[in-house]
């Protein structure tokens, strides 16, 4: 493995994204395109009784209403996993679950349709919040090891709090879209999606169709972090394509999103730690309760994996349940399991450090492992300490004062120091790759994944520019594209680490293809230009790469459009990605607004193959970790289900001016065995731990320990 | 969406003639900001816009004589920008800078600012037919009540509604004692900003006091040596680009540290644009002390009713006050 550093490349889409170029499913314009609105139920349970659609197809311009009627029945139950989500019915399980779906010739003549439907309903009884008569809660799977209650009786110190994390949701500026054309007896569906491959198999599974006449392009993505996998709507309106003969395009309201797409859960909390005399941690105890759609499949025992390894924790004993509302499902968000388990265990420790008089950054580093602490096998890498000594440095941490209130700003804010660590399983997923490179200057990588923004194609543009002497204005990098290659949902930070060593691989094939081709002949040129002076068109290698731990079958999973992911805690070892933050809050005396002017924030995510992108990775995680502790929160009122603040007005998420200082470092050390390019995940980790360093701050700043998200100025008036 | 009819006419009277003309469901539109967002939430479905934005000599802003004068439709930001207004009238362009964004503000006029109307989440969300609310179909009840009611006010509801007055504009305007002339069917008249607000009662959907077809032509700020001491203190959930949680526009008059003359007024609070007068009674013929001033912005919440979320408003406003004062005051020191 070639170890010199990677050159600070420009995104390959910068120049796109900033002149507008780029294209997002909404921008789509196909000739003889209709335009589709839902129709969202207003009841938050019970069953259609009627659903007339005459008075839409009076509205001039409207073609067809789809309802239930035009849809077949949800295919038997399979134990491969999740079914498709479900298309129109007329059992209601939530508030906003689309009803009715009018295709139009104008978008105008689609939203007319639809506000003029109006279905009647029987309604039943329903829970939509935790604390909702009839709410069902139920137990989850227990995770443990060693006796944590027996170590916390013996412990010299323990605290015990309980911590709530909001209901949240996805809010990028890109609304939700999606166009299907249905030509030849085909379906073409283009969508902003992260698992091309599962919609593909969710749409045919729901409509019945041969998988193999289901074709889906990802488009340039704005924003996905968890929810662009498999959406509510694609099959809606793909029905609609093949009913129509003609494309049909969706662009769904924000407010609507906020009802069909998949969010983050409300989550709270109870841990109870204990540390030994001389400050090492004993044992955890940590119950965890989510919310959880009627027949989510959310696992609540993933909120115990990340932080079982977080320290040298050597009992622990993780319990939970779901509470079963009459809400859509719950899904991925940005570091989705341990952003609100960390907001609570990193608080945690702060308690425990600040109650046995120690400093929080001496007492993490104190706490180190090396092992994986549930199965005693090696830690494939971990420089947690490095992150740690690393923020500390740079942020001047030794010169805080320990005493909660003790330091302040001349304009008589409050100033609070805070810090927390970050920590995510990097885990894999098999690839599959084809490399090609013509004699007229143009070079064509395929492969498993998504570009989202994170820097997918920029990581990979890098690889081969630098392993392969191509024309990098020339280089295409299909991504996201079902007839390209074999297509697995990215997600999880597995994303660059499962196809920048494919990439590596490959470029290393190539060079050693062209080799041959030469037998030693001295030809000059770049490789197009050898290939164009030996008479090959084009030269193709195809590699494949899998997780350790998988064999054959993870690519037999992968090119069925399965889910193949090789969790971090692999046979031998675990590999996981650390971060540590450090940040500054200022809270005004009187009025309390907290302000954040500075964060430094230290990542270890293995080898770094785009320092970019990788930079920019941990810039959007910072921000929206701040946000997570200080601004958003989706409200929902029991009366009524639904939510509340369904729209950017009144679901706060921060502006520029919200945003301070953030200065960022990478550890940039290889990972000796996960994978060939040394790389682990970043995406999610550098998000996880941000809230309780803003909490640890407040705290710091107050004396005041805030339990609940966001912070608001109420909290401290 | 529905259709509607849409003309540009040129002159003030041409404007309220067509209104007039075109009666029932007819909207005056000037930077389309507040009426097109309530369209595409089918709160406000009008049948003919009668867009002002044409009308000539409706954006100037003078300072002749002892009036500042701001034809309706001037841009928010235009006035906000201006340099004589930004340093003898603060509370004037702070309450406009501090309001939406730059683009809005590139778009929107002061005259439709004195109309927007509030930004209670159950008079705006659900897409209607959801929550009741009074304000939206009148008698059907108030969802706000009861309900998740953080942003709701304290000061000036009834039994049918708490929705909050969301201007920041008004609240400056009232604290400077500002008219507004109109023009309508019957010929003109002016009236204060203040009096142009009705409170809620029993009739929360009746908002304003202008007769049908009646144009805002101008506002009118007398003037007065207090713009130089006054600020407008803006709380709210992020650092721009949101409503208030809690505001204050305050100018004073000072002999030294000794309150002569103190004005008041109050957003995010209240029902509608509210003079604080008891918090000026407070500080009238004292020297201003960080005590008095608190003791001052506690005056003005005496009477406040929070539901269930926003008690801290009445905290949180008095504070407010509080930092105004300090700011205003501390304006004649520099
Ligand atoms: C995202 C967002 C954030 C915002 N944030 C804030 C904020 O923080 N603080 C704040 O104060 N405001 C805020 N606003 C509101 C904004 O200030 C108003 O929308 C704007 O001032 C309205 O002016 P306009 O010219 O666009 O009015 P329009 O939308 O054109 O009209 C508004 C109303 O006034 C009527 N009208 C317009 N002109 C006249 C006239 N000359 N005579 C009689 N009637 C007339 C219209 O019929 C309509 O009912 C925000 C708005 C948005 C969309
Ligand atoms: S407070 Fe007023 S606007 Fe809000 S729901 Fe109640 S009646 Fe409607």
């Amino acid at each position: 493995m070639s170890t010199t550093a990677f050159p600070n490349r420009a995104r390959v889409d910068a120049l796109a994204k900033v002149r507008g170029e780029a294209k997002f499913a909404a921008d789509l314009v196909l000739p003889r395109t209709l335009y589709a609105m839902t129709v969202p139920a207003t009841i938050a349970k019970g069953s259609l009784s009627s659903l007339p659609v005459e008075a839409a197809l009076r509205v001039p311009g409207v073609v067809r209403v789809l309802t239930p009627e035009d849809f077949p029945a949800p295919p038997p139950y399979s134990e491969d996993g999740p079914p498709p989500p479900p298309t129109l019915e007329t059992i209601i399980a939530y508030r906003g679950q689309p009803v009715a779906l009018v295709i139009a010739e104008t978008l105008e003549a689609a939203i007319e349709g639809a506000e003029v439907i109006r279905p009647t309903y029987v309604a039943e009884a329903f829970a939509c919040v935790m604390e909702s008569a009839g709410a069902q809660r139920q137990p989850a799977d227990e995770v443990a090891f060693g006796d944590a209650p027996a170590a916390l009786s013996g412990a010299a110190a323990t605290v015990e709090s309980t911590y709530d994390s909001p209901t949240q949701h996805h809010n990028p500026l890109e609304l939700i879209a999606t166009v299907a054309v249905w030509e030849d007896g085909a379906l073409l569906i283009h969508e902003s999606t992260q698992a091309s491959s599962l919609v593909k198999g969710a749409v045919a599974g729901a409509l019945r169709l041969d998988p193999a006449r289901v074709h889906v392009r990802g488009a340039t993505m704005g924003g996905s972090f968890g929810q662009k996998a498999v959406q509510r709507q694609t099959a809606l309106v793909a029905r609609a394509a093949i009913l129509t003969g003609r494309p049909v395009k969706l662009v769904q309201p924000r407010a609507q999103i906020f009802h069909t797409a998949t969010y983050r859960a409300r989550t709270r909390h109870q841990i109870r730690i204990g540390a030994d005399a001389d400050g090492k941690i004993v044992g955890v105890q940590h119950h965890v309760e989510q919310e959880q759609s009627p027949n989510g499949y959310f696992a609540v025992s993933e909120y115990h994996r990340d932080v079982i390894r977080m320290y040298g924790i050597r009992n622990y004993l993780g319990t939970g349940a779901d509470i079963r509302l009459d809400r859509q499902d719950s899904g991925y968000m940005r570091g989705t399991h341990p952003q609100p388990a960390f907001f609570a265990f990193e608080s945690a420790i702060d308690e425990l450090a600040h109650k046995t008089n120690r400093d929080p950054v001496e007492f993490r580093l104190a706490n180190d492992t090396r092992v994986d602490p549930q199965n005693g096998h090696p830690l494939s890498s971990r420089f947690l300490n490095e992150c740690l000594r690393e923020g500390a440095r740079r942020f001047g941490w030794s010169r805080r004062s320990p005493v909660p209130g003790s330091m302040t700003a001349s304009d008589g804010s409050l100033v609070g120091w805070g810090m927390a660590c970050g920590i995510y399983q990097s885990a894999t997923t098999p690839a599959i790759a084809t490399l090609r490179i013509d004699a007229r200057g143009h070079t064509r990588f395929a492969i498993s994944g998504h570009e989202m923004g994170q820097g997918m194609r920029t990581a990979i543009a890098s690889v081969l520019i630098q392993d392969l002497d191509i024309d990098p204005e020339r280089l295409e990098i299909a991504l996201g594209d079902t007839r390209a290659a074999p297509q697995h949902m990215t997600a999880g930070s597995w994303g660059t680490n499962s196809v920048v060593p494919a990439a590596m691989q490959a470029a290393q094939r190539m060079r050693a293809a062209v080799a041959d081709l030469l037998d030693g002949r001295q030809v000059s040129g770049n490789l197009h230009r050898k290939l164009a002076s030996i008479r090959r068109p084009f030269l193709q290698v195809e590699v494949t790469t899998v997780g350790p731990g998988q064999d054959q079958a993870a690519l037999e999973t992968l090119r069925q459009g399965g889910f193949a992911v090789a969790e971090a805690v692999y046979p031998e070892f675990s590999t996981f990605s650390y971060s540590a933050h450090f940040l500054e809050v200022r809270i005004e005396p009187r009025t309390r607004r907290i302000r954040v002017p500075r964060v430094v924030s230290i990542a270890d995510c293995g080898r770094v193959i785009s320092p970019r992108t990788a930079h920019s990775q941990v810039y959007g995680g910072v921000i929206w970790g701040l946000s997570h502790a200080l601004r958003e929160a989706t409200e929902i009122d029991p009366r009524y289900g639904g939510y509340l603040n369904e729209d950017l007005a009144d679901y706060v998420v921060p502006v520029n001016a919200d945003i301070g200082e953030i200065e960022i470092g990478l550890i940039d050390q290889p990972d000796p065995l996960a994978n060939p390019a040394g790389v682990k995940g970043l995406g999610q980790v550098s998000m996880v731990g941000i809230s309780a360093a803003v909490a640890n701050a407040v705290f710091h700043a107050t004396g005041r320990r805030i339990r609940e998200l966001p912070i608001r100025i109420e909290h401290l008036l | 969406m529905r259709p509607f009819t849409y003309i540009r006419p040129a002159t003030p009277q041409e404007a309220v003639g067509a209104f007039a003309e075109a009666g029932e469901g007819a909207r005056f539109i000037a930077g389309g900001t507040t009426l097109y967002d309530l369209m595409k939430l089918t709160i406000e479905r009008p049948a003919h816009l009668i867009d002002v934005t044409a009308v000539r000599g409706l954006d100037r802003i003078e300072m002749d004589g002892d009036r500042l004068r701001f034809g309706a439709n001037a841009a928010m930001s235009a006035v906000a920008g201006d340099p004589t207004i930004g340093r003898d009238y603060p509370v004037l362009s702070e309450a406009l800078w501090k309001a939406a964004s730059q683009q809005l503000r590139n778009m929107a006029t002061v005259g439709g600012n004195l109309l927007q109307r509030t930004r209670c989440m159950y008079f705006r969300n659900g897409g209607g037919g959801i929550y009741p609310c009074n304000k939206r179909e009148p008698g059907s009840g108030c969802a706000a009540i009861g309900g998740l009611d953080r942003g709701q006010a304290v000061l000036g509801t009834s039994e049918a509604c708490t929705a909050v007055s969301p201007g920041d504009w008004p609240v400056a305007l009232v604290a400077m004692d500002a008219s507004i002339e109109v023009l309508g069917p019957a010929g003109s008249r002016s009236l204060p900003v203040g009096d142009l607000y009705r409170l809620p009662g029993d009739t929360p959907h009746l908002e304003f006091t202008l007769g049908p077809g009646e144009m805002i032509t101008a506002i009118t700020v007398p003037k007065t040596p207090a713009g130089r001491l006054s600020t407008y203190h803006k709380i709210r959930d992020r650092e721009s680009y949101a409503f208030a949680l809690t505001s204050a526009a305050v100018a004073l008059e000072m002999s030294g540290d000794r309150v002569e003359g103190a004005r008041i007024a109050l957003g995010g609070v209240a029902t509608r644009p509210w003079r604080a007068s008891e918090a000026e009674e407070v500080l009238i013929g004292h020297l201003l002390t960080p005590e008095l001033a608190l003791a001052a912005g506690q005056a003005a919440f005496r009477d406040a009713r929070p539901g269930r979320h926003n008690s801290f408003k009445t905290e949180l406003g008095a504070r407010t006050i509080t930092d105004a004062l300090i700011i205003a005051a501390g304006r004649g020191r520099t």
